[in-house]
C-alpha cells in the first residue's frame, strides 16, 4: 500500500531524527575503498561480485524511505535461530547496489520471502538451489524504473539488478545461506544472482497480478515466488488462444508437481507470458481468469505417462499469470515452484506531508 | 580516504561448523535407533532396510522410525520428542 500523505510521513520523520543514534551494527573502518571490497570478498560478504561499502549515512536515508527503526523485525527464520530486520535489510541493499528509493521494494519483497509460507529454510537451503523471483506490480514500477518489457528478466536494469540482488545479500549474509553452510545446493544456478521484473500492467487490460492478489491497482507490491526450474513454453505456430494454452500445459506437465503437506493447498507456478503469445488474448479478449478455468482442469488431469505428469494446482486462481516481456519470441516462461507459496506484500513507504 | 562501514551479516560463521559431524558412538550395542525419513524418493526404502540389517545385528535395543509430514519442513514436535526421549542415536537421510 502506497502510504497516505498524513500519518505516516510525519512519523517517518520522528524515526529518522532517531535512526542516526541507534544503528546496531558492528562499524569498522578501512583505510579505503578498494580496502573495503577486499575485506568484503575475504569475509565472505558479497555474492562474488564487488559490493557498495554500507556506510552508517548511506543505511541511514535507506531506512528513511520507509520510515522504519533499525530494529523493526522484517521476519524470521525459526529453525536457524535468525532474526531479520530493517538494518540487516537496509545495509545488504546498499551493498547490493540500490538507490534509496528502491528500498521500499526491498523491504516488501524480504517480507513476502521471510512469511512463514515462504519457506526460507527449505528454498534457500536445498539441494535443488532454488531461486526467489521478485515479480513487481503497480506504480511504483514506472517511478523506479522497473523493466517489465523487452529484456526484462535479464541484465541492464539497475532496479531489476540491484533490487532482486537485495534480497539474496540478504538470503546470504542474514539468513546464512552460503554455499557450503547452510546453501547445500547440488548446482546452484544464475538466477540466485537476481531475479525481478514488472509485470507489464499496459499491455493489455488483464488484471494486473497483485489486483487478482487483493490489492487495489493504485497500490504498489512485491510477490515472490520460490523457482525449483525455470523452462520456456515456445510454440511459434499455434494462432489460437486455445493452442497456446495447450501448449504451455504439456510443457507444464513434462515436469508435474505433486503434493506437500505443508503447502497445502496452495501451490502456484507462475507463467510470464511474452508479447507474441499475449497478443492472441488481446485479440480474442481473454481475460486471465478465462485462462486459468481453461488450464487449470488441464494441469491437473491425471497423469498419462512418463512425460505427462500431473500438476497439483488445488485452485485456478493459482495459476499466476503475468504479462511481460518484449517482441520477437512466442514464448512462455514458466516458473516451478520450489517448496513455498508465492506471498504477495505491499510496498510502504514514507510520503512528504 | 577511509571509510566507516557496518557489518552486513547477523553475526560470523565459523568454517568449522559447516564439516562438524554429530558425535559417533563406538559400537551400536545397547543403543536405540532412531531413523529419520525425509520423503523425498527411495529414501524409506532405504531406511528401512537399513534398520532391518542393523537389528539383524543382534547390538540394537530397538529403532524408532519418524516419517516427515513434509519433506520442506523439519520433524513436527511430537516426532522431535519421540526421537530426543526413544533413540540414543539416529540417522537421517534424503533420495531424489
Amino acid at each position: 500500500m502506497v502510504a497516505p500523505a498524513s500519518g505516516l510521513g510525519h512519523r517517518a520523520s520522528g524515526i529518522r531524527d532517531s535512526v542516526r543514534s541507534v544503528l546496531h551494527a558492528q562499524r569498522e573502518e578501512w583505510a579505503d575503498e578498494e580496502a573495503f571490497l577486499e575485506d568484503a570478498f575475504e569475509r565472505g560478504w558479497t555474492d562474488g561480485l564487488p559490493v557498495v561499502p554500507p556506510t552508517p549515512e548511506k543505511v541511514e536515508a535507506f531506512l528513511a524511505t520507509v520510515g522504519l527503526a533499525p530494529e523493526e523485525v522484517l521476519g524470521a527464520v525459526p529453525t536457524r535461530e535468525v532474526t531479520v530486520t530493517a538494518e540487516h535489510a537496509a545495509i545488504n541493499a546498499v551493498m547490493a547496489g540500490c538507490r534509496p528509493e528502491y528500498f521500499p521494494v526491498v523491504v516488501a519483497a524480504v517480507r513476502a520471502h521471510l512469511d512463514e509460507h515462504g519457506n526460507c529454510h527449505s528454498t534457500t537451503g536445498t539441494l535443488s538451489g532454488a531461486a526467489q523471483a521478485i515479480i513487481v506490480n503497480g506504480p511504483i514500477r514506472h517511478e523506479l524504473g522497473i523493466a517489465s518489457a523487452g529484456a526484462c528478466l535479464g541484465p541492464g536494469f539497475r532496479a531489476n539488478a540491484t533490487i532482486g540482488r537485495a534480497l539474496r545479500l540478504v538470503i546470504r549474509n542474514v539468513c546464512r545461506s552460503v554455499p557450503g553452510f547452510l546453501d547445500r545446493a547440488t548446482f546452484s544456478w544464475p538466477l540466485r544472482y537476481s531475479f525481478c521484473f514488472g509485470e507489464n500492467e499496459e499491455a493489455s487490460d488483464w488484471t494486473p497480478l497483485h489486483v487478482q492478489r487483493g490489492f487495489a491497482p493504485d497500490e504498489s507490491t512485491a510477490t515472490v515466488a520460490s523457482v525449483m526450474r525455470m523452462v520456456s513454453a515456445w510454440d511459434s505456430t499455434s494462432r489460437t488462444p486455445e493452442g497456446v494454452l495447450d501448449s504451455i500445459v504439456a510443457t507444464t506437465r513434462h515436469f508435474g508437481f505433486q503434493g506437500d503437506e505443508f503447502l497445502g493447498d496452495q501451490i502456484s507456478f507462475v507463467y510470464i507470458m511474452g508479447k507474441e503469445h499475449h497478443r492472441f488474448f488481446i485479440e480474442e479478449h481473454w481475460s486471465k481468469e478465462q485462462m486459468q478455468e481453461y488450464m487449470w482442469p488441464r494441469l491437473t488431469a491425471p497423469t498419462s505417462g512418463a512425460h505427462d505428469r500431473y500438476t497439483n494446482i488445488q485452485h485456478p486462481e493459482n495459476v499466476l499469470i503475468v504479462a511481460a516481456g518484449g517482441a520477437g519470441m512466442a514464448e512462455t516462461w514458466i516458473l516451478c515452484p520450489h517448496l513455498a507459496w508465492a506471498i504477495t506484500k505491499p510496498v510502504e513507504r514514507v510520503t512528504t506531508p | 580516504m577511509p571509510i566507516v562501514a557496518l557489518d552486513p551479516t547477523s553475526g560470523p560463521i565459523d568454517p568449522a561448523d559447516a564439516r562438524r559431524l554429530a558425535p559417533r558412538p563406538n559400537s551400536l550395542a545397547g543403543q536405540r535407533l532412531g531413523i529419520v525419513v525425509n520423503g523425498l524418493g527411495y529414501c524409506e526404502r532405504f531406511l528401512d532396510r537399513l534398520g532391518e540389517l542393523l537389528l539383524a545385528d543382534g547390538e540394537l535395543l530397538g529403532v524408532v522410525k519418524v516419517v516427515k509430514s513434509s519433506v520442506s519442513v523439519p520433524p513436527e514436535p511430537g516426532d522431535w520428542a519421540r526421537l530426543t526421549e526413544g533413540a540414543t542415536v539416529a540417522i537421517t537421510g534424503f533420495g531424489g
